[in-house]
C-alpha cells in the first residue's frame, strides 16, 4: 500500500510548498515590491538545500524509523505552513530602513529562518521518503509532479479567492499528504484522527485565514486610504494582482498637469494594484470638468489632429479613455490585461460611450492584440501606468516590460495608418533614462519603418514631471509644429525635439544639461551616432529587445562598487532597488547557502572535500544550476507569449515540473550509466531553445491564448522530462550509494539551486534570455563531461542507488 | 526676532534645570559638539548659506525627535518620529533652505510640519513661518515645541494641498512631503517674484525635487534639483 500512498503523499506535500512558494511572491508583491519575489524563491531553494544535505549526514535509521520521521515530517510541514504566514505577516519589516536601523536586520533575519522552515520541512519528507524506496525516480517524480499541482492550484485559486484566504491552501494541501501518509501505516488511530482533525482545521483557515496582509506604508493606498472620506469601493482579485479602488475626495490623479491650469480637478477614484497606485476613474458629474484633459502631456497629440481610430494600450482606468472622448475620438480601442481593471474603468461614461459604438475594450495583452488585430489606428496612446515613486525608485528596474521594446515600437508604428502617430508619455526622472531610452527606441523603430522619415517623424515634448514623444512615420509638417507650439506653450510644457530644431529650446521646465535634446539629436543622426551617445552616457539607455526586456532596468552593474563607495547623498540619485536587492540577495543566497548547506557537509563529513567526491560536486552543481537557469529562461521568453509573468510562472512551472516528474519516474527504468547521453540531448536541446524559442514566440503571438498556452507546454515537455532525469540517475551513477556522496550531492544540487535564482535573474538583465538558455546547456554540459569522469578514471565503479 | 528667540532658547534651558544640572550641562556641551560636526559636514557637502547654517547651528535637533532617538539626532539621516512619519536627513532641510533664499521677514508657508524641525530652521533665521500638518497629534506636538523653545511658527492641523489661502500670499512655499503632483492651490498662492520647493513622487526610494518660480510678471518657471528621499505628503486627515 505505501507504494502508492508515500509518492501520492510526498506529492501533495510538494504541492502545499510549491504552491506556499507561489502565493509568497504574490503576498509579497503587495506587502513590499515585486523584487521580493527573489528572496521567496531563494529562501524556498535554501529549505531544500538544507534539508537535503540535513538527511544525507543522518546517522543511519531503519526503515521504521525512517517511515515514522516521514509521517512527523508531513505533520511538520503542515504546522510549519499555518504557523509561518501567521507569524511572517505579523513582522513589520521595513526594507527602506535597513541602512539605518539594525532592528530591521533582526526583523529580515527573522523572516528568513521562518520562511525556510516549511520548505526545509516538507524537502524533509521528500528526503526521507527517497530513503525508503529502492526507487528513487518514483519519489522524484511525485514530488516535481505534485509541484506542478501545487502550482496550477495556487494560480487558479487567485482567480476566486483573495491572496489571503488562498494562503491557506499550501496547508489544506499538505495536511491532504499527512493523511495519505497516516493511512498508508499500519492501524494507528490516534494519527489518523489527528491527521484527519488537521484537514479540518486547514479547510477551515481557508475560509477564516488567521493572518493578515499588510501593505506597505511606502505604497499608495495606504496613504489614500488615510484620506478622511476615503471609502473602499471595490476589492478583487486575481493572479494578475490584488485590484482595488478607493473613492476620496482628496485623491488627485493628474501625471504632469500644466501648472498653468486654473481648473478643478474632476472627482477621481483611485485604483491600485498590489497596493500601488495603477491608475484612476473619473466620476460621470464631473464631465464638465472635461476641459482638465486638455492640459494633461497626454492630450499633446490631439493638438495637431482630431484621430478617428485610437488605440490605447494599458488603460490605467480611464483617464485616457476620457481624454480621446474629450477631443471628439470616434473610435476608441482600449487594451487592457487585467480584467480588473476593465471592470473599474465601466464608468457610466465610458458604458456610453460603449454602446455608442465609441469605445471598444480589449481584455487581452497589448503585443499579442496589435499583432493579431487587422485594423489600423490614428493614434497608438502609451501613457504612464505607475505612480511617479515607483518609477522613481527603480522599482520596475527588474519586471519584464514588452510594451517598450524595440520590436513593440516597431509593431506599433506599423499598425499606424498613414497620417497616423505613437504617443508615449513617461515620468522624467533627474537624471534623465527612461526618457532618453524611449527616444533612441523611438527613433530606431521609425527607422526600421520608414527610414527617410526620421528627421521629420519626432518631437519630444516635457512637463514639471513627464516626457512625451511623439513618432508620426509621415513625417510632422511644418503647420503640425506650429499647431504644437501654439498648444504646448500656455501650457508650460517645453519642446525638447521638434523636425526643424536647431538648438536647445528649453523655456519653461529647466534641466541642468538639454540630454533630452542631445539624445533626440544623436538618435535622428544615425545608428552609430545613437550607439555613441548610449554608451557615453552615464545609464545604461541602450534601447532594448524582447531577448532583454528590461526597459526600466538602467544602472550598469559594473558601476554598482563605486555607488556604494560614494557617500550616500552622491549615490542616491542613481539607486536602482530591483537591482540592488537583486544583488543583495546573491550575495545573502550565496553566504546562508554556504553556511547551511556546504558548511555542515564538511564538518560532518570531513574537513575536507575528499577527492573522490570532487566529480559528484562539480555535476550536480552544474545540474542545480543549469535547471533553474532553463527555468527562469523560459518563464521570461513565455512572458511573452503568454502576455503575463503570472502566465509564464504557471504554465512554465507546471510543464517543467509535471513532464520532470514522468522523466524522473522513467529514470528507474534507464541504465545510468546512460546518464551522459541525456546529458548531451539537454545540451542540443536547450540550445535549439536559446535561438529559436524566441523567434517561435513571435511567430505564435497573433493566435488564441488557448494555443498559445498549448504550444508552450509542447515546446517545454521534452526538454523538462529530460531535466527531470539526471539528478536521480546522477545519484545512482556518481554517489555508489556512498552516504558522503549523497551527502555532497545534495549539498551541491541545493547551493546552486539556492544561488542560482538571483544569479539567473541578474544573467537575464544584463545579457539576455537566450544567454540563459546558452548557460543551462552549459551547466548540463559540463555535468554531461563530469559524468564520464568515474569509469574513465575509475574512481567509483557504478552501483544502483541506494 | 532671531535675538528674541535665542534669549527665549536660553530662559528654556534655565527653567528646565529641575534635573541634575551638571549631567544637563554635560549632555547640552555633548549635543552642541556634536551638531557643529554636523552642521560643518553639511557645509562640506556644498550648503554655503550662512543664514540657513547659523541657525542649524543654534537648534537643539535633538529637541525634535522621540527621545528613544536623541543619541542619532545629529546623524546626517532621517528619523521616525511617529505616525509613520520622519524628521528629514539634516543635509535636505539645509539644502531646501538654501534654495528657498530665506531672509529676515519673509512670509512662507510649510506644508508638512512633521516634528517642526524645518519651521524651527526657518523661524530662527526670522521667517514668518506657517505651517500645516496633516497629523494631529503631530501637529499638536511641533505646536507645544514651538511654544516651548519660543519660535515664531503658526501652525495648524490640516489638509496642505489646500495651502493656507486666509495667510497667503506667501514669498515661498516649502514642501517638506511629497505630493503626486503640484497642488494648483500652492502655485497660486505663492507671490510674484517667489519660490516653491516640493519633492514630487512617492517614498519609496527617490524623488525629484523641483523648484516652481514665480517670476515678477507671475511667469512660472520650474528646474529638476537633486534627487531627495522624503516621507509622503498625505491629503486629508488621519
Amino acid at each position: 500500500m505505501q507504494r502508492v500512498t508515500r509518492p501520492l503523499a510526498v506529492a501533495l506535500i510538494s504541492a502545499g510548498t510549491l504552491s506556499f512558494e507561489i502565493l509568497l511572491v504574490r503576498v509579497f508583491a503587495i506587502e513590499y515590491f515585486y523584487h521580493f519575489a527573489y528572496m521567496a524563491i531563494g529562501v524556498a531553494m535554501l529549505g531544500l538545500g538544507v534539508s537535503g544535505a540535513a538527511v544525507a549526514l543522518m546517522p543511519s535509521i531503519s526503515r521504521s524509523t525512517a517511515g515514522r520521521w516521514f509521517t512527523v515530517a508531513c505533520g511538520l510541514t503542515v504546522v510549519a505552513l499555518v504557523v509561518t504566514p501567521t507569524l511572517v505577516l505579523r513582522i513589520s519589516l521595513d526594507p527602506t530602513q535597513l541602512i539605518w536601523d539594525p532592528i530591521q536586520w533582526l526583523r529580515l533575519g527573522a523572516l528568513y529562518l521562518l520562511l525556510a522552515l516549511p520548505f526545509g520541512l516538507g524537502a524533509l519528507a521528500t528526503t526521507l521518503a527517497l530513503t525508503l524506496t529502492t526507487r528513487p525516480g518514483r519519489i522524484y517524480g511525485a514530488g516535481f509532479l505534485g509541484s506542478g499541482v501545487g502550482v496550477a492550484g495556487a494560480v487558479g485559486s487567485l482567480w476566486i479567492l483573495s491572496p489571503e484566504h488562498v494562503l491557506a491552501l499550501p496547508a489544506l494541501l499538505a495536511s491532504a499528504g499527512l493523511l495519505v501518509a497516516v493511512l498508508g501505516t499500519r492501524d494507528n488511530t490516534k494519527a489518523r484522527i489527528l491527521a484527519s482533525g488537521m484537514v479540518a482545521v486547514t479547510a477551515v483557515l481557508l475560509a477564516l485565514p488567521p493572518w493578515h496582509i499588510t501593505v506597505s506604508p511606502y505604497k499608495g493606498l495606504p496613504q489614500v486610504e488615510a484620506y478622511p472620506d476615503a471609502r473602499r469601493t471595490a476589492d478583487m482579485s486575481s493572479p494578475l494582482g490584488w485590484t482595488v479602488a478607493v473613492e476620496a475626495s482628496a485623491f488627485r490623479h493628474a501625471p504632469g498637469l500644466s501648472l498653468a491650469y486654473q481648473g478643478q480637478l474632476p472627482r477621481q477614484t483611485a485604483i491600485f494594484v498590489d497596493g500601488s497606485i495603477a491608475g484612476a476613474t473619473a466620476s460621470s458629474e464631473s464631465a464638465a470638468e472635461s476641459e482638465f484633459y486638455d492640459w494633461l502631456p497626454t492630450a499633446l497629440p490631439y493638438s495637431i489632429a482630431q484621430p478617428g481610430q485610437v488605440l490605447i494600450v494599458g488603460s490605467s482606468g480611464d483617464t485616457e479613455i476620457r481624454n480621446a472622448l474629450a477631443h471628439g475620438v470616434s473610435r476608441i480601442t482600449a487594451v487592457e490585461l487585467n480584467p480588473d481593471i476593465m471592470r473599474l474603468a465601466l464608468t457610466e461614461e465610458s458604458l456610453r460611450a460603449e454602446n455608442d459604438g465609441q469605445l471598444e475594450w480589449i481584455v487581452a495583452d497589448a503585443r499579442s492584440y496589435i499583432t493579431r488585430t487587422r485594423r489600423s489606428f490614428d493614434l497608438i496612446s502609451l501613457a504612464p501606468a505607475a505612480g511617479f515613486g515607483i518609477v522613481a525608485a527603480g522599482v520596475h528596474g527588474l519586471s519584464e516590460d514588452f510594451l517598450h521594446t524595440t520590436d513593440a515600437y516597431t509593431t506599433y508604428l506599423e499598425r499606424l495608418t498613414g497620417q497616423g502617430m505613437l504617443a508615449i508619455t513617461r515620468w522624467i526622472r533627474t537624471p534623465p533614462r527612461e526618457s532618453i531610452r524611449v527616444i533612441l527606441t523611438a527613433v530606431e523603430a521609425l527607422r526600421q519603418v520608414r527610414p527617410e522619415n526620421v528627421t521629420t517623424g519626432l518631437v519630444v515634448a516635457r512637463s514639471w514631471g513627464t516626457v512625451t514623444v511623439l513618432v508620426k512615420p509621415a513625417g510632422f509638417t511644418e503647420q503640425e509644429i506650429t499647431q504644437l507650439r501654439e498648444w504646448a506653450t500656455p501650457r508650460l510644457f517645453d519642446l525638447d525635439w521638434f523636425p526643424g530644431i536647431r538648438e536647445p529650446g528649453t523655456v519653461f521646465n529647466q534641466l541642468d544639461e538639454p540630454t533630452l535634446f542631445r539624445a533626440a539629436q544623436a538618435a535622428i543622426g544615425g545608428v552609430d551616432s545613437s550607439a555613441r551617445f548610449a554608451a557615453g552616457y552615464s545609464f545604461n539607455v541602450k534601447p532594448v529587445g524582447d531577448a532583454q526586456p528590461y526597459p526600466h532596468h538602467f544602472l550598469r552593474l559594473g558601476s554598482l562598487p563605486n555607488l556604494f563607495g560614494e557617500d550616500r547623498g552622491s549615490w542616491l540619485p542613481f539607486a536602482e532597488w530591483g537591482l540592488i536587492a537583486l544583488v543583495a540577495t546573491l550575495v545573502q543566497s550565496t553566504l546562508l547557502a554556504g553556511l547551511f548547506i556546504l558548511m555542515p557537509v564538511v564538518l560532518f563529513r570531513g574537513a575536507l572535500l575528499q577527492r573522490r567526491w570532487f566529480t559528484s560536486v562539480g555535476y550536480f552543481g552544474a545540474i542545480g544550476l543549469a535547471y533553474m537557469a532553463a527555468e527562469i529562461a523560459a518563464i521570461q521568453q513565455l512572458s511573452l507569449l503568454l502576455g503575463h509573468p503570472v502566465y509564464a510562472v504557471a504554465v512554465v512551472l507546471v510543464a517543467v515540473r509535471v513532464f520532470s516528474g514522468v522523466g524522473s519516474t522513467l529514470s528507474d527504468r534507464l541504465n545510468s550509466v546512460n546518464t551522459w547521453l541525456i546529458g548531451i540531448a539537454l545540451v542540443v536541446l536547450l540550445a535549439v531553445l536559446g535561438l529559436a524559442l524566441l523567434p517561435v514566440v513571435h511567430l505564435l503571438q497573433p493566435t488564441p491564448m488557448a494555443v498559445r498556452a498549448g504550444v508552450a507546454t509542447l515546446l517545454l515537455a521534452p526538454v523538462a522530462l529530460l531535466m527531470g532525469l539526471p539528478f536521480p540517475m546522477g545519484l545512482r551513477l556518481l554517489t555508489a550509494g556512498h552516504r558522503t556522496g549523497i551527502a555532497w550531492a545534495w549539498a551541491a544540487n541545493g547551493f546552486a539551486s539556492v544561488v542560482a535564482v538571483p544569479l539567473a535573474a541578474l544573467i537575464a538583465l544584463e545579457i539576455g534570455s537566450p544567454a540563459l538558455f546558452f548557460v543551462a546547456a552549459g551547466g548540463y554540459g559540463v555535468a554531461t563531461l563530469l559524468s564520464t569522469l568515474p569509469a574513465l578514471a575509475g574512481t567509483a565503479e557504478p552501483r544502483e542507488y541506494p | 526676532m532671531q535675538l528674541a528667540s535665542r534669549l527665549s532658547l536660553l530662559v528654556v534651558v534655565i527653567c528646565a534645570g529641575v534635573a541634575p544640572l551638571r549631567g544637563q550641562d554635560r549632555s547640552a556641551a555633548a549635543y552642541n559638539e556634536r551638531r557643529q560636526a554636523m552642521v560643518d559636514l553639511i557645509e562640506r557637502r556644498g550648503v554655503r548659506d550662512s543664514a540657513t547654517l547659523s541657525a542649524m547651528r543654534v537648534l537643539p535637533r535633538h529637541e525634535f525627535v522621540p527621545a528613544s532617538q536623541r543619541s542619532r539626532a545629529y546623524g546626517d539621516y532621517p528619523l521616525p518620529i511617529g505616525h509613520g512619519q520622519t524628521i528629514s536627513q539634516p543635509y535636505i532641510v539645509a539644502y531646501m533652505t538654501e534654495i528657498l533664499q530665506p531672509k529676515p521677514g519673509m512670509k512662507l508657508l510649510e506644508i508638512g510640519t512633521g516634528s517642526g524641525y524645518q519651521a524651527a530652521v526657518l523661524a530662527q533665521i526670522g521667517c514668518e513661518v506657517y505651517s500645516v500638518e496633516i497629523f494631529e497629534a503631530l501637529a499638536t506636538s511641533a505646536r507645544q515645541r514651538f511654544d516651548r523653545l519660543a519660535l515664531a511658527v503658526t501652525s495648524r492641523h490640516g489638509d496642505g494641498h489646500h495651502g493656507w489661502s486666509d495667510a497667503a500670499p506667501f514669498d515661498a512655499v516649502i514642501v517638506t512631503a511629497a505630493a503626486g503632483y503640484i497642488p494648483p492651490a500652492l502655485v497660486a498662492q505663492l507671490k510674484p517674484g517667489g519660490r516653491m520647493v516640493i519633492p514630487v513622487g512617492s517614498v519609496y526610494g527617490v524623488q525629484n525635487l523641483i523648484l516652481v518660480e514665480k517670476d515678477p510678471d507671475g511667469n512660472i518657471r520650474t528646474r529638476n534639483l537633486l534627487p531627495v528621499r522624503f516621507v509622503p505628503m498625505l491629503s486629508g486627515i488621519r
